[in-house]
């Protein structure tokens, strides 16, 4: 190994020599991004990777499957369809599901409730308490009022707070990295605040 | 004899403590070398190795801040990078290779682009001469998520370099002073006897005693094996010492009992001479006076045969007369007491020149005596007869020539004795024969040529030796001669 890490050296060196000023100029390029994603493919994204940060109590979980629900209007069309094709949690497959009440989300592992349920958001929250599931939505005060994890866009960058406790209470184990990434952890039960 | 100073005679101490101190100096310095460069070699292995489980630490603590895209998070992180002053930068970058937090011990230190990881790799080392970095991949449930780039200073290699010399040096200290006490202690064994032995051989050349031995040093070495055969060749010397003692004490005694017997035998000859000489005076006085009487008294009635032939016994029995008597005188002399007194050789010389001057008859003779003649311890009247002898001689041999020329004088090489010289411009004699000339009777030419008998300088040899001086002569045929009589300055 050392002997390979010998010859990286030296062939590094002298790209270093023949490059120098090339590679030098590399140094301060900053690739301009193309096509920025939006805020909605940025939480397309995050909900498959909470769902990688979360553990769900063993029997609260089928074998084969990792529902990702979107529960009323949903934002993300296809986005979501796309960020979440072929890829799996725990070697389950993920999909996704959209469906119009709270009723139908007992199958799900992770719903996302849409900014048009914030008229009924308590009722919603209420019927799910007592079910392992991991709300997320980007309803102001989401997290406050009964939801476990609440987008908030802050400086054109999707953040997001977590109510620790609600998940504790639905049986979730939320790892403590997704906790330190967290923009507030909230870890009182008392909804409404 | 030259004497050894002091500090060569411990001078094989010293080498040896010397070479005691170079062997284990070098050896030690071989060692921490050695283990100094492999210590190089390792460590920077070490330091690959610590700084990839940082970049491990590191990547994993920043697989949610990358998930989510949270730099502010990755940067807490590496911030705690603060704590190790060896890191010189640190950044997280994104699967894509874009910089998603840096870190930088110098705040004015640009960010480097991320070193690529070939594919199957987990992470890369690089070495730019002052820093060492490390980049590894940050991977999340088997997925590549980032990358982790970590840079170090040598620091602490060279820091635990360092230390590692001042340890060796401290040891190198500590051993060659150990390797000093320890050869000191075992010089004991071997340079002390050596030095002793050398001390014994030197006081046995100084002294030439070879009753001395070295002390065994209770040694089972070659140094014992050296001092018992220096000990038995001191013996053999001294054996062959005393064997040559004895045979030298031998021989002096055998010496002296025939010095005795040849002085007996010696004077018995002289005694039988003086006797038998003496004892033939009366009937030659009868042959000599009987026939002078014949002569007178019936030398008419003869025939001129029988005179001639009568006279020739006159002439012969007076000749052998005179040859005793000179044989009686030369006997005299080696019996005679020898009374030493200052004298003053000029006076001698004028003395026995003028006691030989009516000799010269008419004869024209020229005299050459040295104005100055140094005074001598001797028996003056031995000594006059001797010069007497000496300048008859010059004398009667220069009877042949025209001007008669003698010089008498000192030689000046005679160091611890006067040597007086008389030269003459006589008929000389063949050196050939320079060794009969002392004899008693012996002579050189004829008694037609030039009369006497031939006792006259072995008289002078007696007398000299008996001064404990010498005589001898340096002559050429027809070209003179030269005598010589040596005397010590005193006694």
């Amino acid at each position: 190994v050392a002997k390979a890490v010998d010859l990286r050296y030296v062939s590094t060196l002298i790209a270093c020599l023949l490059g120098g000023a090339a590679g030098f100029g590399a140094v301060r390029v900053v690739a301009a991004q193309q096509n920025p994603p939006s805020e909605h493919d940025v939480q397309a994204a995050y909900l498959y990777n909470f769902g990688r940060f979360v553990e769900w109590p063993a029997g609260a979980i089928p074998q084969d499957r990792f529902a990702v629900c979107v529960l009323g209007a949903d934002p993300f069309g296809k986005t979501l369809d796309g960020v979440l094709d072929g890829l799996s949690i725990g070697g389950r497959r993920v999909v996704a599901r959209r469906m119009a009440t709270s009723d139908a989300a007992s199958g799900c592992q992770i719903l996302f409730i849409s900014a048009s349920e914030e008229k009924q958001l308590y009722a919603t929250l209420e019927s799910l308490k007592s079910r392992s599931i991991l709300t997320v939505s980007d309803i102001p005060q989401f997290a406050q009022r009964g939801g476990m994890i609440q987008f908030v866009t802050v400086a054109n960058r999707v953040r997001f707070e977590i109510n620790l406790a609600r998940a504790q209470q639905a049986g979730l184990a939320i790892r403590s990295d997704l906790l330190k990434v967290a923009l507030v952890v909230r870890k009182d039960s008392r909804p409404g605040e | 004899m030259t004497v050894v100073p002091a500090q060569r005679r411990s001078s094989i101490s010293r080498r040896l403590t010397w070479m005691n101190m170079v062997v284990s100096g070098a050896g030690l310095l071989l060692a921490f070398s050695a283990s100094i460069a492999y210590e190089l070699w390792t460590s920077r292995d070490v330091t690959i190795r610590n700084l990839a489980i940082q970049a491990d630490i590191i990547g994993s603590n920043s697989v949610s801040a990358l998930t989510f895209n949270d730099p502010a998070a990755a940067q807490t992180t590496l911030q705690a990078l603060s704590d190790a002053p060896h890191i010189a930068s640190a950044g997280i970058y994104t699967a894509e290779g874009q910089l998603f937090a840096g870190y930088s011990r110098n705040a004015d230190a640009v960010s480097l682009p991320a070193p690529s990881i070939p594919p199957g790799e987990t992470q890369v080392a690089r070495f730019d001469g002052r820093l060492m970095g490390v980049a590894r991949r940050v991977t999340f449930e088997g997925k590549p998520i980032g990358l982790v780039y970590i840079r170090s200073d040598l620091r602490e290699v060279y820091g635990r370099l360092l230390r590692y010399a001042a340890t060796a040096g401290v040891i190198l200290l500590a051993s060659l002073i150990a390797a000093l006490m320890a050869s000191r202690l075992s010089q004991r064994a071997i340079s002390v006897p050596i030095v002793q032995l050398a001390e014994t051989v030197q006081s046995v050349s100084h002294n030439h005693d070879y009753a001395v031995r070295a002390t065994p040093s209770g040694g089972a070495d070659e140094v014992r094996v050296l001092e018992d055969a220096f000990n038995e060749m001191l013996a053999t010397i001294q054996q062959h010492q005393q064997e040559l003692q004895k045979a030298h004490d031998h021989l002096e005694e055998r010496v002296r009992m025939r010095t005795q017997e040849l002085n007996t035998a010696n004077k018995e000859l002289e005694a039988f001479s003086y006797s038998v000489s003496h004892d033939l005076r009366a009937p030659l006085r009868h042959i000599t006076g009987f026939s002078a009487l014949l002569e007178q008294r019936a030398g008419s009635t003869l025939d001129d045969d029988s005179r001639r032939y009568l006279k020739t016994i006159v002439s012969a029995s007076t000749r052998m007369g005179r040859l005793i008597d000179d044989l009686l005188a030369f006997s005299r002399l080696g019996r005679a007491n020898v009374t030493k007194a200052r004298v003053s050789l000029r006076d001698l010389v004028d003395q026995a020149r003028a006691e030989v001057s009516s000799q010269a008859g008419d004869r024209q003779v020229v005299w050459r005596v040295a104005p100055s003649l140094p005074d001598v311890h001797a028996d003056p009247n031995l000594l006059q007869l001797a010069l007497v002898n000496l300048l008859s001689n010059a004398l009667k041999y220069t009877g042949t020539r025209q001007l008669a020329e003698i010089d008498v004088g000192i030689h000046p090489n005679g160091q611890d004795r006067v040597v007086l010289f008389v030269r003459d411009n006589g008929v000389g004699f063949d050196m050939q024969y320079a060794g009969k000339l002392f004899g008693v009777f012996q002579r050189l030419h004829g008694t037609d040529e030039f009369e006497g008998t031939g006792i006259g300088l072995a008289n002078v040899r007696r007398i000299i030796r008996r001064h404990g001086g010498d005589v001898w002569a340096d002559a050429e045929v027809d070209r003179g001669a030269t005598f010589y009589l040596s005397l010590p300055v005193e006694g």
